[in-house]
């Protein structure tokens, strides 16, 4: 199978710039727990799904940019976007 | 604003985002690009940020953030340009499809988008516009925002 690397290194570089300014807010009482990534991760990979390949590839049956988007949000927002623990505030 | 709409904002604002990267990443064969995909992810982070207000939306936009991803817009954009005059002697002359035949196939592969369109630089310019105006617009709508406390500590 042949796919293209371009729209998926790209696509998962800004996502993944963009998921790292994703943290906790101390002031909020909403909560955005990993369900709720898994949702949006399931729901984004129907929709690059009908979206189809985009723009006019012949690679995967869905949007591969898309898809790689929303996986270098998810993973910035892991690595980087996490709750300090206390012990680390203290230090 | 009301919880049902705290509720379903964040979620829908990462999907936007990532159509608004779609966009970009399509930008050179289909209508859309760097403007209007830059502008689309700003409205997601725009969405998040006028119903969850500044302290409490989920994606914190610092300034020292916003201004470093505006200059890597900038710079590359710059940079392209100056790699087309450097190899060329044209300034954002595009060294991936390079229709002259003066730059060595080496710099060629190396500045062609990897995918089967042959378009060059040109979805390397949309991604750095991209950045630029996504950055660009969030930026207005954080100055409004933060322009009571600021007006509100210059009277006292």
């Amino acid at each position: 199978m042949i796919f293209y690397i371009g729209p998926l290194i790209l696509g998962f570089l800004l996502g993944f710039i963009l998921g790292t300014r994703i943290k906790p807010s101390p002031e909020s009482k909403l909560k955005f727990d990993k369900e709720v990534y898994a949702i949006v991760l399931i729901a984004a990979i129907l929709i690059a799904y009908y979206i189809g390949p985009f723009p006019y590839y012949k690679d995967f049956a869905i949007a591969s940019g898309f898809v790689a988007a929303i996986i270098g949000l998810i993973i910035g927002k892991l690595i980087f976007g996490r709750e300090k623990s206390n012990k680390a505030q203290i230090s | 604003m009301s919880t049902i709409l705290k509720l379903f904002v964040f979620p829908i604002s990462l999907i936007i985002i990532c159509v608004g990267i779609n966009t970009i990443l399509g930008g050179h064969i289909t209508p859309g690009g760097g403007f209007q995909g830059g502008a689309m992810i700003a409205g997601g982070l725009i969405f998040c940020i006028v119903v969850y207000g500044l302290k409490e939306s989920p994606f914190k936009l610092s300034h020292s953030f916003l201004a470093g991803m505006e200059s890597a817009g900038a710079l590359g954009y710059v940079l392209l340009g100056i790699a087309g005059l450097f190899f060329s002697g044209f300034y954002l002359y595009n060294l991936g499809v390079d229709i002259y035949n003066i730059v060595p196939s080496a710099v060629q592969t190396l500045f062609n988008y990897p995918d089967p369109t042959n378009t060059g630089i040109i979805p390397y310019l949309n991604y750095v516009v991209g950045i630029k105006v996504l950055v660009g617009l969030s930026a207005v709508v954080i100055a409004f925002l933060e322009s009571d406390r600021i007006l509100g500590e210059n009277e006292q």
